[in-house]
């Protein structure tokens, strides 16, 4: 034990040294959550909107100021016909149009359907989702409203029940992206961070010969294994922490179900990412190595692991290739916790498997780390 | 010298693919030697000390140190040695009292026991003002001693040092053959290689590799007299030095002619007349040298008579192949 924590203290030691890699441990978390959770999020609040109002009856003002104040929509202009919608939508200055037709708030006084129109920008897949997603929801949340109004204002029993819940909260109609980004970015950034950081520590000390000296000592390969990884464990559960405090307290990311569960189970995935660098580290000869390996290893994990794409829509073979990514398990492990609220019974399946993916990592990285050389 | 035997190897041997880097090196080193390695770079001296503290398996041939196998018991070796590589393996970003802690829980200490000791080692190696310096930050005389310091920590009973004064300063070098000859007088055995030739001559035993093989062992004075080197100097007119050179190399016996200076060394392998001999040679071209003196050859003289002995022999080799006669 005195030589596992010899080597896990000089490892913090020159992890306080290297004022790089420590700013990197810190800085990488919050300046890839904010730029994924702002990014996307801009695109999706305040969009520009441009109203064409036909009816001009008080009714259609009504909608439009629900829709102003979902946040969603910012009214730049009001527009006399389609031409200027096009023309509005060619020059970018709008990104959205509501079209309220004639007789719009007749129909709804007479208690007849009535139909508003809305134009969204395609180039934009996420603004069309949302666009239409949100005032689908708000004008479907209206419509109930309107009717058992209506129903009880004829003396009638009204066929639903008056509408307390606010429909925003039923599937998120707000469609913030961050709450699905943020749980997803714990599990790209220790991907990164741990096998980056683990290959290019063993890589730095085989470079500067270091290597070859513990080599030479009574040190044993387990103790030095753990002794290297364990900082980098705890680090990671640092960084782990940083997106979750950052996500709730910047995208108000709920947290469904159980932080411990949450904390057990990463252990697992932090400790596959680390074997998996620690393999790297046994095939790069440079740190420079080492890092183009992490980040060639990282590029399928984004795209596969069902961070962007869902993994639903992806081929089969892809599919297949991300049942393999520690990353695929535990993005669904994750936002079935926070996200769902999933118990341990839910998430047991894909930790199954993410066990299964780990134990064959770390035997597969003892048998590369031989204490001897050539 | 109480002639127990700590390295014993016999036809020790290493390929690395289609190369021998080390081929069939057998020799003994008695406990308390400081035994000399000497070859120039990639002679095979870092692969016999890999093969040697167990960290890299022979391919034919076997080993013994300290008394266990070096391909079975290498776990046993290692906590008997002190291993210090060509390029001081300290962690730069650590300071000086960090990598000798560092070294010494490696290797078991701690406590009282380990503070103890690297205040002792911090004393015994003049780093007791450095302690807190970062190793990056030393010189390379400085790096060297706390290599040193860190590779002595526990105290080991053999003590490997592999070009441990490469691209070091001359005083430096000097003050660390200090330390190796105070770390011997304590008890430990040393194996250190080189191809600095004056650092050779420090050493009780020595051994020559090159090309893998290992080609003499014994004292300094042994290897020396082994080879039945004669050496002259003199110093020639500047005006018939080339013509006085040209009818030196023509004179049987003669292995080396090196320049220091003004001065010419004349390197023969003869039965002691080569001063007569090369009088002679140099009258009969009209040239009197104003200086000629009988001097010491030296182990550098030795080392350069078998490298070129080496030499020759492969050529003939060589040669004998690439005549049409040798297929017959």
């Amino acid at each position: 034990m005195t030589r596992l924590f010899a080597i896990a203290w000089k490892e913090l030691l020159q992890l306080r040294r290297d004022r790089m890699t420590f700013g990197m441990m810190i800085g990488i978390p919050v300046m890839q959550l904010l730029l994924f959770g702002y990014a996307i999020n801009s695109d999706v609040r305040h969009m520009p909107t441009v109203i064409y109002d036909q009816d001009r009856s008080a009714e259609a003002r009504d909608l439009v100021r629900r829709l102003v104040v979902t946040g969603f929509y910012d009214v730049v202009a009001e527009v006399r016909d389609y031409d200027d919608i096009e023309l509005a939508m060619r020059r970018g200055s709008a990104s959205v149009a509501l079209v309220i037709p004639t007789r719009f708030g007749e129909s709804l006084r007479a208690g007849r359907p009535a139909r508003a129109q809305l134009v969204v920008d395609g180039s934009d897949p996420q603004t069309v989702a949302s666009a239409t997603n949100t005032a689908v929801a708000l004008a479907g949340a209206r419509a109930l409203e309107l009717s058992a109004l209506y129903q009880s204002a004829r003396g009638q029993q009204p066929m639903l029940q008056p509408l307390t819940v606010e429909p925003t909260t039923w599937y998120n109609p707000e469609l913030k992206t961050a709450i699905f980004v943020v749980p997803g970015l714990v599990g790209v950034i220790l991907t990164m961070t741990m096998i980056m950081f683990t290959a290019m520590a063993v890589v730095r000390e085989r470079e500067r010969g270091t290597l070859e000296q513990l080599i030479v000592s009574p040190v044993g390969r387990v103790e030095m294994v753990i002794g290297k990884i364990a900082p980098y464990i705890a680090i990671g559960y640092v960084q782990m922490s940083l997106i979750l405090l950052v996500g709730r307290l910047v995208f108000r990311v709920p947290l469904a179900g159980s932080l411990p569960l949450l904390y057990a189970l990463a252990s697992a995935f932090i400790a596959a990412n680390l074997a998996l660098g620690m393999v790297f580290s046994t095939i790069a000869r440079t740190q420079q190595q080492a890092m183009q390996m992490s980040f060639f290893f990282l590029l399928p994990n984004i795209l596969l692991s069902g961070f962007i794409f869902p993994f639903e829509g992806m081929p089969r073979p892809a599919q297949w290739l991300a049942q393999l990514l520690p990353l695929t398990h535990f993005h669904r492990v994750v936002r079935g916790i926070t996200l769902k609220g999933a118990s341990w019974a839910d998430v047991r399946p894909e930790f199954l498997q993410l066990l299964v993916i780990l134990l064959v990592l770390i035997a597969v990285s003892a048998a590369r780390f031989r204490k001897k050389l050539g | 010298m109480s002639g127990e035997p700590v390295i014993v190897a016999e036809h020790l041997s290493r390929r690395f693919g289609a190369l021998w880097a080390v081929r069939d090196v057998s020799l003994t080193v008695q406990r308390g030697e400081i035994f000399g390695v000497l070859g120039p770079n990639g002679a095979g001296k870092s692969t016999t000390i890999r093969m040697l503290c167990g960290i890299l398996d022979p391919s034919g041939g076997k080993g013994t140190v300290v008394g266990f196998d070096v391909a079975t018991q290498s776990e046993r070796i290692k906590q008997s040695i002190g291993y210090m590589t060509q390029r001081f393996s300290l962690y730069e970003d650590l300071s000086v009292e960090e990598n000798l802690r560092f070294y010494a829980s490696i290797y078991g200490l701690r406590g009282r026991a380990r503070s103890e000791r690297i205040e002792s080692t911090l004393e015994s190696s003049g780093l007791r003002d450095r302690r807190k310096q970062l190793a990056g930050t030393l010189s390379g005389g400085w790096k060297q001693r706390v290599a040193l310091a860190s590779s002595t920590i526990h105290r080991p009973p053999l003590l490997f040092l592999d070009e441990p004064t490469a691209g070091v300063d001359p005083v430096s070098r000097r003050e660390f053959w200090d330390q190796i000859h105070r770390i011997s007088g304590e008890g430990t055995t040393v194996l250190v290689t080189t191809h600095y030739m004056d650092e050779a001559e420090r050493c009780h035993r020595l051994s020559f590799i090159f090309r893998g093989q290992l080609l003499a062992i014994g004292t300094p004075a042994e290897i020396v007299a082994q080879r039945g080197l004669h050496v002259l100097e003199l110093q020639l007119p500047a005006a018939d030095a080339e013509r006085g050179e040209s009818a030196l190399r023509g004179l049987p016996g003669v292995e080396e002619i090196s320049h220091f200076g003004s001065i010419t060394r004349l390197a023969m392998r003869g039965n002691g007349d080569e001063r007569a001999a090369v009088q002679r040679a140099l009258s009969a071209q009209n040239i009197t040298p104003s200086y000629l003196e009988l001097t010491r050859a030296n182990v550098e003289d030795a080392f350069v008579s078998m490298v070129r002995d080496d030499e020759r022999t492969r050529d003939a080799e060589r040669a004998r192949a690439q005549s049409p006669g040798a297929r017959a």
